[in-house]
């Protein structure tokens, strides 16, 4: 089985600072992958080029096994046009930190609204889809709220359920609940974990590390752009880890 | 016998002469009674000045209209004058009397009695004469106002997106037209637009030229606000939409652009209350609106009351523009609320 997702020797630099500095990972279909590593190490930067937020300096991106997002012209890459890129995104869910929902719709609206506007579905159709992504994060009771009367846990989990109304392979995750107030982290983090559990493929930027040791296939660990270390949970949460710097950010965090 | 005809002709001579004799003799009095007065006049005793023409006797049947007239009329504007009303109203009258269809004293005696009505009925009167006209020219005002509004929010969304285009060229250009329109006076623009395009032989007529005058100038402002709308929503917004695979124009027309309504709604309001008031300048590109009307009325009759009444039909609109604005801000604005 080929990978859902491979990145291959992934550079990014914002000015002079480089970002992320060559970079590769491949994601298994189902597979769940966590990052996690010190604050500007280049995690976000790498989550967002794969749903091509950022645009990379060199690498190739490859998705169902075929190079997606980019054109070299001239012996530099070029995004793709829109058309291309909107299509691809459309099969990528992301989640974000703060939330980003759209604070003129209802809730109901937010998760109607990719189906609707994106991929031109039938109101009642799209509607069906909605609410059933809505009834699994448990927000349903509120499709008639706007976004303004949740608290952050409900808004992430109304993000979660509009990104999954797209019916998505696969589901970014950047931060998600490093702007919840703690007793709200729990139930963002069941609702990931039940999807998850569903088979969904998914790469989760988190600072959480009892999260990342639960629902982690793999854990990558990133430091000042590059991919330092990566490898099953208990290798790296165990009592004995290899790397240093690993057990040092790791003895940082908790 | 001899000198009861001595008598008799005495008689005769005593009745006829003064009789003969009395139109020079009574004109010439006359005369001496008006100079009395205009000197008396220029004394400033206008009490006794009124008394002397007062004098001055009404003419027979057959007699001299002129000097009469003149004293009468001389006295009563001197009463009007003085303040005294219906004094002035007597010695009118006195006048009428005698030559009921004096063209001068029937004009007269209307405008005393129009001084003599209270306050209120004037303004009342005033009223129900001006605000027919005003109105008739409110229509062309309100006229501008709506296609100005129709027009230029639109104008404004298309330079304002032009403005923040990656494309170059485009976004140069309506930074050039933002520059031109805002940085020269609206006044200037109906001048250069009516009577400068005909120098390139472009001829509008007023209308034409004052709707492409205001529709172009608002709409530079509003691109402003527009953008400055765009620019508030968080980026996040943009990035949110995009990843769930929307195109820019999707993002804009579904995500952004309708975020913007409250945060621009304020300003927005306030240029549309400047608009309403702006449109009296159209009236120098020989357009008749409520200005000029204004304008023209109080000219043919230099009565204030018809600009107080142009200023309260202009208060009337903006004040149903500030209210609907209010209105609609707060129904905008409702999803923000907990």
């Amino acid at each position: 089985m080929h990978a859902l997702l491979e990145l291959r020797d992934i550079v990014k630099s914002f000015g002079g600072h480089r970002a992320v500095d060559h970079v590769s990972l491949a994601l298994a279909p189902g597979e769940k992958t966590v990052i996690i590593g010190p604050s500007g190490s280049g995690k976000s930067t790498l989550l967002r080029a794969i749903n091509f937020l950022e645009t990379i300096d060199s690498g190739t991106i490859l998705f169902d096994g075929r190079e997606v997002g980019y054109r070299t012209v001239k012996g530099k890459l070029v995004l793709d046009k829109p058309k291309h890129i909107c299509k691809l995104r459309t099969q990528i869910g992301m989640v974000f930190q703060h939330f980003h929902l759209f604070p003129h719709m209802t809730v109901l609206g937010n998760a109607m609204e990719g189906p609707v506007t994106v991929l031109g579905a039938p109101m009642d159709e799209a509607r069906k889809v909605a609410l059933s992504m809505l009834e699994k994060v448990g927000m349903a009771d509120f499709a008639a709220r706007y976004p303004a009367s949740l608290s952050g846990g409900q808004k992430q989990r109304v993000a979660i359920a509009r990104a999954l109304a797209m019916q998505p392979r696969l589901m970014l995750f950047d931060e998600p609940t490093s702007a919840l107030d703690p007793e709200l982290v729990g139930e963002v983090f069941a609702t990931i974990k039940q999807l998850a559990d569903e088979g969904m493929t998914m790469i989760i930027v988190t600072h959480n590390m009892g999260f990342a040791r639960e629902i982690a296939d793999r854990v990558v660990f990133m430091e000042n752009g590059s991919l330092l270390a990566q490898g099953a949970p208990d290798e790296f949460f165990g009592e004995h880890c290899r790397d240093p710097r690993i057990q040092s950010f790791i003895d940082r965090i908790f | 016998m001899a000198r009861s005809a001595a008598l008799t002709a005495l008689l005769v001579f005593c009745l006829c002469v003064p009789a003969w004799a009395a139109p020079s003799g009574g004109q010439a009095e006359a005369d001496a009674l008006l100079r009395r007065a205009a000197d008396i006049m220029v004394t400033g005793d206008l009490k006794g000045a009124v008394a002397v023409y007062l004098q001055v006797p009404a003419p027979g049947p057959e007699g001299d209209e002129g000097q009469f007239a003149s004293s009468r009329m001389q006295a009563a504007r001197l009463e009007f004058a003085a303040g005294d009303y219906p004094a002035a109203l007597n010695v009118v009258d006195e006048l009428l009397a005698v030559y009921p269809d004096n063209i001068e004293a029937v004009r007269f005696r209307a405008s005393v009695t129009d001084a003599m009505l209270p306050q209120w009925r004037r303004l009342l009167r005033d009223t129900v004469k001006f605000v027919p006209h005003l109105l008739k020219g409110s229509v062309m005002t309100l006229m501008l106002v709506f296609f100005t509004i129709l027009v230029s929010p639109l104008g404004g969304l298309v330079i304002a997106l032009g403005r923040i285009s990656n494309f170059r060229p485009l976004s140069r250009a309506c930074w050039f037209v933002i520059w031109l329109f805002r940085g020269t006076p609206l006044l200037l623009q109906l001048f250069f637009i009516y009577y400068g395009l005909p120098a390139i032989g472009i001829t509008l007529r007023p209308v034409p030229a004052a709707l492409i005058g205001l529709g172009l100038n608002y709409s530079a402002y509003l691109a402003e606000i527009i953008r400055s709308g765009i620019l508030s929503i968080d980026r996040g917004q943009m990035e949110a939409a995009e990843a769930m695979g929307m195109t820019y124009w999707q993002a804009m027309r579904r995500v952004i652009i309708p975020q913007t309504y409250r945060v621009i709604l304020p300003p927005v309001g306030n240029e549309f209350i400047a608009l309403i008031k702006d449109t009296a300048l159209v009236s120098t590109i020989a357009m008749v609106e409520l200005m000029r009307t204004a304008d023209q009325l109080f000219n043919a009759s230099f009565n204030v009351t018809v600009l107080g009444l142009a200023a309260v039909i202009y208060l009337a609109f903006t004040t149903v523009f500030t209210f609907a604005f209010e209105w609609l801000e707060a129904r905008v604005g409702a999803y923000e609320q907990r």
